[in-house]
């Protein structure tokens, strides 16, 4: 399986400096992208703390072989997705330490999506409000749930999902890395086939592009780098409120199917896309 | 109304009137939401059965226990304790007064940037959400947010039809769910049969796959279904698969009695209805 892959990160048009931070590995398959929070550059600590600690302990993982999971629990899971989750609770607990002992970072937190994709199956963990989503099939499915005040309205039934997109409190978490000592992480497991694009995203990207508007730019450009530039774009387009950091990764069609989709499909692309032209 | 006291190392945490079935779990869609991880997702669910009220254990990884037994199904009397993790639901028949025990609506600190509620703020911010959504069913009418009347239409909807009938009342979590299985038909594997227990069960050469093929052109990873209560997903990932004599390309929920063929090797999939 290849895959090929593209990533931006841009710090909008109203903060002064980002506090998202990504890995994007895909010799080793291994994504992870964090938001960070905690003010006065304590964020930017927690979300590269985060990032490189959860890279650190997955490649050690890898190196070790099928070393066992110390984590409780996690039955019923791939081993790839009870290491990447061990791997993000590891994470939190060194995030966690570092702010106990540095007053200035007290308040550090950050959240955390984090792929992990070994032979077709993508293994995905996430705390907070940084989204995964699934382009298969020309559609677009979201694969995680903010931990988010506003998210547990729409759940509880108490604020319908068009309300909440307009609710002030949307950056209120319910959950994130670094501010108890344990964290619970919620792991989905997803099949990848040729064709599929898998999208990660800080929320700085989907407070100011609708999802259909990000399946659009997907069905039509296609090339993972150019997609991410223009939601990055799109975002700054729409107000840029907060910083935007977005991995795509593209699982390559088999070469035929890639001369097909070249040669044989209507030139401006989206042949089947779902979603009205509209960028 | 009946409720149940959760407490944890001595301290009162909350307490839940037990009116509709109170669900209990680490998952954030349970009524009452225990944050710990000797619970599970979906643990247990506590329900009225005609006069009586009734635990029933779903299938938890470290049990549920009424007095310190293990329990898969209980009735309880006032009194009982609930053992849940190391978490302790208090079973008290009379109930207190009617007032529910939730902390009022909990206000929040104003912060410009994205902010964090700690468990505590966490627990009284979703207690005062069920709260509401409770006020809701029983009175009938549309839940009011905290920000003005809310429009959730379809959620507390489904609550509102019978909360009358008490007894039947519609549980949200499934009754215990149930586990297929793969039989091998023909062909070479290292079992003769598969329980599906996982949440991912991945068919190929690959050595994380649980149905390993065996032979020298087999793909790696021939196959994933996908696990979602009692639903099963196929999504064929490499050489060809059939189902039932047909080529599977994307997405199949599987039913009972279906044929698989993955790369040679042919199974039966079951599902006890």
């Amino acid at each position: 399986m290849r895959l090929r892959v593209g990533a931006a990160t841009d710090v909008g048009r109203q903060r002064t400096n980002n506090e998202d931070a990504y890995a994007s590995l895909p010799d080793q398959g291994l994504f992870v992208l964090c938001d960070g929070m905690g003010g006065t550059a304590a964020g930017e600590v927690a979300s590269r703390l985060a990032v490189d600690t959860i890279v650190g302990q997955l490649k050690a993982a890898e190196s070790t072989g099928r070393a066992d999971p110390s984590g409780e629990g996690e039955d019923g899971y791939l081993l790839e997705t009870a290491q990447l989750a061990e791997a993000v609770r590891r994470s939190n607990r060194s995030i966690y330490e570092q702010a106990q002992q540095n007053a200035g970072q007290a308040e550090m937190g950050t959240t955390v999506v984090g792929a992990w994709i070994r032979q077709n199956m993508a293994s995905l963990a996430h705390v907070g409000d940084s989204r995964a989503y699934l382009w298969h099939g020309h559609r677009l499915e979201a694969l995680t749930n903010d931990h988010s005040l506003v998210e547990a309205r729409v759940q509880a039934g108490l604020l319908d999902r068009e309300e909440s997109l307009k609710s002030e409190d949307q950056n209120i978490l319910l959950r994130a890395l670094g501010r108890e000592p344990d964290v619970d992480v919620d792991l989905h497991e997803v099949p990848l086939q040729p064709g599929d694009y898998l999208v990660l995203c800080s929320d700085g990207l989907t407070r100011m592009v609708p999802d259909g508007e990000m399946a659009e730019a997907i069905a039509r450009v296609r090339e993972p780098e150019l997609i991410c530039r223009h939601l990055v774009d799109a975002a700054n387009r729409n107000g840029g409120v907060d910083n935007i950091t977005v991995i795509v990764v593209e699982v390559e069609e088999g070469w035929w199917r890639r001369l097909w989709n070249r040669w044989g499909r209507p030139s401006g692309g989206g042949r089947n896309a779902t979603v009205s032209p509209a960028v | 109304m009946p409720r149940l006291v959760l407490q944890f190392e001595g301290r009162t945490l909350q307490e839940q009137g037990v009116g509709a079935t109170v669900t209990i779990g680490r998952l954030p869609d349970n009524v009452l939401v225990i944050e710990n991880p000797a619970v599970s997702g979906r643990h247990a669910r506590v329900f009225r059965e005609g006069d009586d009220f009734v635990v029933e254990d779903l299938q938890s990884t470290n049990g549920t226990f009424v007095n310190e037994k293990r329990v898969t199904r209980q009735t309880l009397q006032d009194g009982d304790v609930v053992l849940v993790g190391k978490h302790k639901l208090v079973f008290d028949r009379a109930g207190g007064d009617d007032a529910p025990a939730e902390a009022g609506p909990a206000t929040l600190p104003d912060m410009g940037g994205t902010m964090y509620l700690d468990t505590k703020q966490h627990r009284a911010m979703l207690g005062s959400l069920k709260a509401q959504v409770a006020a809701a069913k029983e009175a009938g009418a549309p839940a009011k947010g905290a920000e003005g009347p809310a429009k959730g239409a379809e959620a507390p909807a489904k609550g509102v039809e019978a909360p009358a009938k008490g007894a039947e009342a519609p549980a949200k979590v499934a009754a215990p769910q149930k586990v297929a299985v793969l039989r091998v038909v023909s062909g070479r594997a290292d079992q003769s049969e598969y329980r599906l227990r996982s949440n991912t069960t991945l068919i190929g050469k690959s050595d994380t796959a649980v149905v390993r093929l065996k032979g020298w052109f087999k793909p790696k990873v021939a196959l994933a279904i996908a696990r979602t209560g009692d639903r099963y997903v196929a999504t064929p990932l490499g050489g060809k698969t059939l189902v039932n004599g047909e080529p599977l390309q994307g997405r199949r929920d599987l039913k009972d009695g279906d044929v698989l063929q993955v790369s040679g090797l042919v199974l039966e999939f079951s599902l006890p209805q």
